[in-house]
């Protein structure tokens, strides 16, 4: 990749996905949505796996193309990159329970690539990221209730 | 199974990931499931101000 597209490439994340033994309910709804995401230009789908985890902690990897019926994918499948190497596969899985079923992907947000791009032509440097857990908010609001109880 | 392209190749994760919270543990269970889904959006909504 030349330096004119790395500073053109948006900030590339993953997400896990964790099916708990049981709990899956495979509609096909997810894959229309990731499709919609990417038809969107919303994001790149870059890399993509399936990971099974066992009860006495074997993990399992599929390919996509392992799949039978890959319904919508089949369309994203042909432009993965085979960016995940096999030891990013234990580092993801450390994240999954025992019995479990899990979606790995890892796509551009092509959303954020022209603001990061234009931070970059000003001089600036990303030096931070994250996410905001739900729990982190839920308990903020709680707090701030709570001080106006007091303050009442 | 994965293909030989990703075997012997330096990853990118680089440690091993840690399980998040889940966030429909934060918003379902408890005795007023919807009050907290009401509590986050009132979080995110515009115009609200921080304490300083």
């Amino acid at each position: 990749m030349t330096d004119a597209s790395l500073d053109e490439l948006g900030p590339v994340d993953f997400v896990i996905v964790e099916f708990p033994a049981g709990k899956s309910n495979f509609t096909g709804e997810m894959a229309e949505e990731l499709v919609r995401l990417v038809d969107a230009g919303t994001i790149r789908l870059i890399d993509m796996l399936i990971l099974t985890k066992a009860e006495d902690g074997t993990i399992e990897a599929m390919e996509l193309s392992d799949l039978e019926d890959l319904g919508p994918l089949e369309r994203l499948e042909a432009d993965l990159a085979e960016l995940l190497a096999e030891e990013d596969v234990v580092n993801l899985a450390a994240a999954m329970d025992p019995g479990s079923v899990a979606g790995v992907l890892v796509y551009e947000n092509l959303w954020a690539a022209p603001f990061a791009a234009a931070a970059r032509r000003a001089g600036g440097q990303l030096i931070a990221n994250g996410r905001i857990p739900m729990q982190a908010i839920i308990a903020s609001i709680e707090a701030d209730e709570e001080l106006e109880k007091v303050g009442d | 199974m994965l293909r030989p392209g990703r075997v012997g190749r330096v990853g990118v994760v680089g440690a091993p990931v840690a399980k998040a919270a889940v966030v429909t543990a934060a918003v379902t269970p408890g005795p007023s499931p919807v009050a907290k889904t009401a509590v986050v959006a009132a979080a995110v909504t515009p115009g609200r101000r921080r304490r300083i």
